[in-house]
C-alpha cells in the first residue's frame, strides 16, 4: 500500500476509512492494539516426502510445545478439503486440499505427544451416514496409513450430526459481527484440543484461506442448508431453531460478510493450533475450478497457537501486507465483477471486487494480533521464506 | 428402428458375398475398421475443401498411400477393414484413376483377409461408383457426407446395388445419435466426440468446488446404440484432435469400453511417418496395435450385461431428444452404473433386478406404463418421474413422495435438467442401490458389466486424463474369491480384496488408461 508519497489514491482511502470505520464504530480500536500475540514457526520444506513427523516435532518444540495441552486429551483436527476437481497431473492434497502426509504426520506425533484420541473431521457428505473416509478417498488417500498413525484415530463427518444424536450450540466468544451463535457438530465441543489444518492458498471471495477461513467448513450444511444462499450472500435465514442472523438487513456482499462470519465462528470454536500446509499450493483461486488459478510449490510449513498470528505471518510468506486494505492484494478479488450490483463494488466501476481483511477483523476482536512488529517467528525467518503469490500468479516467477 | 431379429440375417449376407470374391471370413461385427483414405481422388478432394496437408512429403505419402506396401504396415494387428477412398463426385478422369487403383489395392487386401468398404462423400454420383465398386468385390460403400445429404446420398447407393443384385453393405455416418438409432444399416455408425477430459475453468467456465471436470466421452453413446439393437455393431467415428498417442489409445479403449468399436482415424502427418518407418510413428502404431488386441483378446467382455439397480429409460421418439441423451451420458458423468431400457420395450421383465428407475423421459406416461411404474414404486423401488407425473412442486426443483414401500420423485421442469437429474441421483440412490462405488476418479470413468447372477462382475476403467490416474479405489456390492486388474500391454495383476460386511473393496495403484477389473465370485 503507497502511504505518505502522495500517491495514496481515493480507493486506499476508501479502503482504509472503511475498515477504520467499522472499527473504530464496534469501538474495538483499543482491543486491535492490545490483541493477543503468539510465535508463529516457518518451515522451509521441499516436498511431501520430507520426514514431516520429525518437522512437526520440532515446530512443535518452536512454539512452545504441546505435550501439556493434548497428554491424555481428545485432539479434534479440522482438515481443509474441498470439491473434488484436479489440476491436470496434480493430486488434491497437492493443491487445494491439505496433503495426506500433513494429516498423517500430525497424527502421529499428537499419538506421540500421548493424546487419547486423535479425531479427524471436516463437512463432506451430500447426507448423512457417508463417512468422512469416502471423501477422503476421493482424494486418493491411505486412509488406514492415517488410522494406524496413532493409537486411536477416528473420522467424522461434520456436515451434519455424523456419529452424534444431537448438536451443539457454541456461543461466539468475541465481539459478534453477523451471528451470535452457530449450532455445529458435537465433535467441535467434544474436544480439548482444537486444530485448524489449512492450506496456504487464495481464495477467490476471500482473498487468501489458511487457518481461519478453513473453520468456514464446520458449519453443517445438512442443518444450514446451502453455504452458499445461508451464509455467503444471505439470501435466506438459517432454518427456525439455530441460531439467526443479528441483523438480516445488513450488508449481503460475501466480500463483506464471508470475513465477519469466520470471524464469529472462530469466536464461537476457538482454534487452539493452527497449522498451514504450504509446502505445495495454488495461486488465483481456492481450487481448480476458479478461473486463471493454477499450481505452485511454495515449500511452507507453519504453526502457531494464535490462529491471527499464524495466518497473518502465513500471509506474510506469501508475499502479501498482512496488514493489506480491501483494494490490495490479496483482498482486490476477481470472481465476477459483472455478476454483482454496481453498488458493491466500492468505489463504483472498479473491475475487481473486495474482501474485507479477515485478519484486522479478527483482530479488532482481540482474536489476535496480525502485526508483524508484535509476532515472533521462529525457524526460517519471513524473508527467507517468501513464496511471492502475486509475481507467481502474474507470472512474474517460476514455482 | 429395426428389430434385433434383422442383424443375423444382413450379416450373413455380407459373409455371402465375402465368400463370393474371396474375401475374409467374418461379418461386420468382427471388423476392426481403419480410415485409410489416399490416392489422387483423396489428393484432390482435399484440394478442393482446403484441408490438403502442407508439408509436401506428407501429400506425397497420402497421394501414394495406394502402394501395395502399406498394407504390410497392419500386419499382425487385429485391424481388418480398410475405409478408402472412392468417390466424391470429382473429375472422371481422377474418379476411374482411383478405381483402378483402389480396385487393385482392394484385391491385395482382401487376400490378406481384410475388407474394404469404400468412402463416398457428397456430391457423388451412383451411378457412376457403384458399377466399379462391384466389379472391384469391395465389401460395402460408406456414405461420410455429413449432416448435409447424407440419407439422400445413402438411399440412391443402396438403390442402385440393389438394382445391380448386389449385396454389398450400405453403411451411413449419422450425424446425430437420434439418426444412428433410426438408421437401418448394418451397422450403427455414429459421428462421436474426441474423448478427453478438462477442467472447466480451462474452458473459461465459471464454476463451484462441487463441479466435476467435463468429459467427452462416447460410451453412453455406444451403450445407447447396442440396447437399440443388440447384435448390431457400433462405429464411433471421431477425428484426432490432437496428435497425441494417448488421445488414440483412449478412443481406441472407450468404445471396446461398451462393445463398440472406435473407426481408427490415424492423421496424415502420422501415416506419412509410418510408411517412412519412423521410429516414434511405429511406436505410436505399437502401442495402438496392443490395445486393439488387448480388447480382442477380452472379446468375451463385450457380452457382459451392464449392471445396475438403476434403470434409465430413453424415449427414442421423444420430444427431448437430447435430454434423452444427456441422462445417459451424465448419470454415468456421475459414476452411476445403469441399465438402459427403451420405452418400447418397458415392461414388467425390463424392471427385473432393478431397485430405482429414471423415467423422466416419459413426458406422458402412458396408463399402462404408470401403473407399472406405480407398482415398481409400491414395492420399494425408487422411481423418479418428470411433471406429468402430477404433484410437483412450485417452490422446489423436486418433491418425494412416498408411495407403499418405495417413493417417486417428481421434478418440476419438464424435460427435468439432466445436469441436476443426476447431481440428485447421488443423494436419491442408496450405497446399495448404487452398487458400485469408485474413489479418487475425476477423470475417469466406470462401466460395470457382469457376466451373469453367479458370473464374474467386470469393472471397466476408462482414463480421459492425460496423465496416468493413480490410487483408485473400487467398492462393490457382494463377496468375491479373487479380481484381476487387466490392463493392455500389461500381464493381468492380481489385487487385495478387503471385506467389510456386504461390500468388498480394493485398490487400483496405477491407471495408464484403460483397466478392467474382474471379480471372481
Amino acid at each position: 500500500m503507497q502511504t505518505t508519497t502522495g500517491n495514496f489514491s481515493r480507493r486506499d482511502w476508501l479502503a482504509v476509512s472503511g475498515l477504520a470505520a467499522g472499527v473504530l464504530a464496534a469501538g474495538r480500536a483499543q482491543a486491535a492494539a492490545a490483541a493477543p500475540v503468539a510465535p508463529v514457526a516457518v518451515a522451509k520444506v521441499p516436498s511431501y516426502d520430507e520426514d514431516l513427523v520429525a518437522r512437526f516435532e520440532t515446530m512443535f518444540d518452536q512454539i512452545g510445545g504441546l505435550g501439556g495441552l493434548v497428554r491424555d486429551k481428545t485432539v479434534a483436527m479440522k482438515l481443509n478439503l474441498t470439491g473434488g476437481g484436479r489440476y491436470e497431473g496434480y493430486t488434491a492434497g497437492q493443491t487445494h486440499w491439505v496433503h495426506p502426509r500433513v494429516v498423517g504426520a500430525l497424527t502421529a506425533v499428537f499419538g506421540k505427544l500421548g493424546a487419547r484420541r486423535v479425531r479427524i473431521l471436516e463437512s463432506a457428505g451430500r447426507r448423512e451416514g457417508i463417512p468422512l473416509e469416502d471423501k477422503l478417498l476421493s482424494g486418493g488417500w491411505d486412509v488406514n496409513a492415517i488410522r494406524n498413525a496413532a493409537p486411536v484415530v477416528e473420522f467424522e463427518d461434520t456436515n451434519g450430526l455424523g456419529l452424534s444424536k444431537s448438536y451443539s450450540t457454541l456461543q461466539v466468544r468475541t465481539a459478534p459481527m453477523i451471528f451470535s451463535a452457530f449450532t455445529l457438530n458435537r465433535s467441535y465441543e467434544d474436544c480439548d484440543f482444537f486444530v485448524s489444518v489449512g492450506k496456504m492458498k487464495n481464495h477467490e471471495e476471500m482473498g487468501i484461506t489458511m487457518s481461519m477461513k478453513n473453520l468456514f467448513g464446520i458449519t453443517p450444511a445438512l442443518l444450514y442448508g446451502s453455504r452458499e444462499t445461508v451464509f455467503h450472500y444471505g439470501r435466506v435465514q438459517p432454518p427456525s431453531g439455530v441460531p439467526a442472523e443479528l441483523d438480516p438487513k445488513s450488508n449481503r456482499y460475501e466480500g463483506w460478510r464471508l470475513p465477519r462470519l469466520i470471524t464469529d465462528i472462530c469466536g464461537a470454536r476457538p482454534i487452539d493450533l493452527a497449522v498451514l500446509d504450504g509446502i505445495e499450493s495454488c495461486v488465483g483461486g481456492e481450487g481448480p475450478w476458479c478461473l486463471g488459478s493454477k499450481p505452485c510449490k511454495p515449500q511452507l510449513l507453519l504453526v502457531g497457537r494464535n490462529c491471527v498470528c499464524t495466518d497473518a505471518v502465513g500471509v506474510a510468506t506469501m508475499g502479501y501486507n498482512p496488514r493489506a486494505g480491501r483494494n490490495e492484494a490479496p483482498f482486490r478479488v476477481y470472481k465476477d465483477p459483472k455478476g454483482h450490483p454496481p453498488e458493491q463494488l466500492i468505489p463504483p466501476g472498479e473491475t475487481h471486487q473486495y474482501a474485507e481483511n479477515i485478519m484486522l477483523l479478527a483482530e479488532s476482536v482481540g482474536m489476535g494480533s496480525a502485526d508483524l512488529s508484535r509476532i515472533e517467528v521462529r525457524g526460517v525467518p519471513v524473508k527467507e521464506a517468501m513464496f511471492d503469490f502475486e509475481a507467481f500468479w502474474k507470472g512474474q516467477m517460476r514455482a | 428402428m429395426i428389430g434385433a431379429s434383422r442383424w443375423p440375417a444382413l450379416a450373413l449376407g455380407c459373409i455371402a458375398l465375402s465368400a463370393a470374391f474371396g474375401a475374409p471370413a467374418g461379418g461386420p461385427e468382427s471388423w476392426v475398421p481403419i480410415r485409410w483414405q489416399g490416392g489422387p481422388l483423396e489428393v484432390a478432394r482435399r484440394t478442393l475443401d482446403g484441408t490438403l496437408p502442407q508439408d509436401s512429403a506428407v501429400r506425397e505419402a497420402l497421394a501414394r498411400w495406394y502402394e501395395p506396401e502399406t498394407l504390410d504396415l497392419l500386419a499382425g494387428s487385429p485391424v481388418n477393414c480398410l475405409l478408402v477412398t472412392w468417390s466424391s463426385g470429382g473429375e472422371p478422369s481422377v474418379e476411374e484413376k482411383q478405381h483402378a487403383l483402389v480396385g487393385a489395392y482392394a484385391r491385395r487386401a482382401r487376400e490378406k483377409g481384410i475388407a474394404v468398404l469404400g468412402l463416398v462423400y457428397a456430391g457423388a454420383s451412383p451411378a457412376r461408383f457403384v458399377p466399379p465398386a462391384i466389379e472391384a468385390g469391395l465389401d460395402g460403400l460408406m456414405v461420410d457426407g455429413g449432416p448435409e445429404g447424407g440419407a439422400a446420398l445413402t438411399a440412391q447407393v443402396a438403390n442402385a446395388l440393389r438394382s445391380a443384385g448386389s449385396a454389398a453393405l450400405v453403411l451411413t455416418v449419422a450425424g446425430t445419435p437420434a439418426e444412428a438409432f433410426a438408421s437401418s444399416s448394418a451397422v450403427a455408425i455414429v459421428q462421436g466426440v474426441w474423448p478427453g477430459a478438462r477442467n472447466l475453468a480451462d474452458m473459461g467456465i465459471r464454476s463451484g468446488p462441487s463441479a466435476d471436470s467435463w468429459i467427452d466421452s462416447n460410451i453412453w453413446l455406444v451403450r445407447y446404440l447396442r440396447a437399440a439393437a443388440p447384435g448390431r455393431p457400433v462405429w464411433i467415428s471421431s477425428e484426432p484432435r490432437d496428435g497425441a498417442a494417448t488421445g488414440f489409445l483412449r478412443c481406441a479403449a472407450e468404445a471396446a469400453v461398451a462393445g463398440g468399436r472406435w473407426i481408427i482415424a490415424p492423421d496424415d502427418q502420422w501415416r506419412a511417418a509410418w510408411l517412412r518407418k519412423a521410429p516414434e510413428a511405429l511406436a505410436k502404431w505399437e502401442r495402438l496395435a496392443a490395445c486393439l488386441k488387448f480388447a480382442a483378446e477380452h472379446a468375451e467382455w463385450r457380452s457382459f450385461t451392464p449392471y445396475g439397480k438403476l434403470g434409465i429409460v430413453v424415449d427414442p421418439a421423444g420430444p427431448s431428444p437430447d435430454a434423452s441423451n444427456e441422462y445417459l451420458n451424465l448419470a454415468a458423468r456421475r459414476q452411476i452404473p445403469y441399465r438402459v431400457i427403451l420405452r418400447p420395450r418397458l415392461d414388467r421383465e425390463a424392471l427385473a433386478g432393478l431397485q430405482a428407475l429414471l423415467a423422466a423421459d416419459l413426458s406422458a406416461p402412458t396408463s399402462e406404463e404408470r401403473a407399472l411404474l406405480g407398482n415398481f414404486a409400491g414395492q420399494g423401488g425408487l422411481v423418479v418421474a418428470g411433471p406429468s407425473w402430477g404433484v410437483a412442486s412450485k417452490d422446489q426443483p423436486y418433491v418425494e413422495l412416498p408411495l407403499a414401500k418405495g417413493r417417486v420423485v417428481v421434478y418440476r421442469d419438464d424435460p427435468p435438467d439432466p445436469e441436476e437429474v443426476a447431481r440428485d441421483l447421488l443423494d436419491l440412490l442408496s450405497t446399495e442401490q448404487m452398487g458400485v462405488s469408485a474413489f479418487n476418479v475425476p477423470s475417469v470413468l466406470v462401466y460395470a458389466g457382469t457376466g451373469g447372477p453367479s458370473g464374474p462382475v467386470l469393472i471397466q476403467l476408462l482414463n480421459y486424463s492425460g496423465f496416468p490416474a493413480e490410487a483408485i479405489t473400487l467398492r462393490v456390492n457382494g463377496s468375491f474369491k479373487r479380481a484381476w486388474l487387466h490392463q493392455p500391454g500389461a500381464a493381468a495383476v492380481e489385487l487385495t480384496l478387503n471385506r467389510t460386511g456386504q461390500w468388498t473393496e480394493l485398490a487400483v495403484r496405477e491407471l495408464a488408461v484403460w483397466g478392467g477389473v474382474l471379480l471372481e465370485q
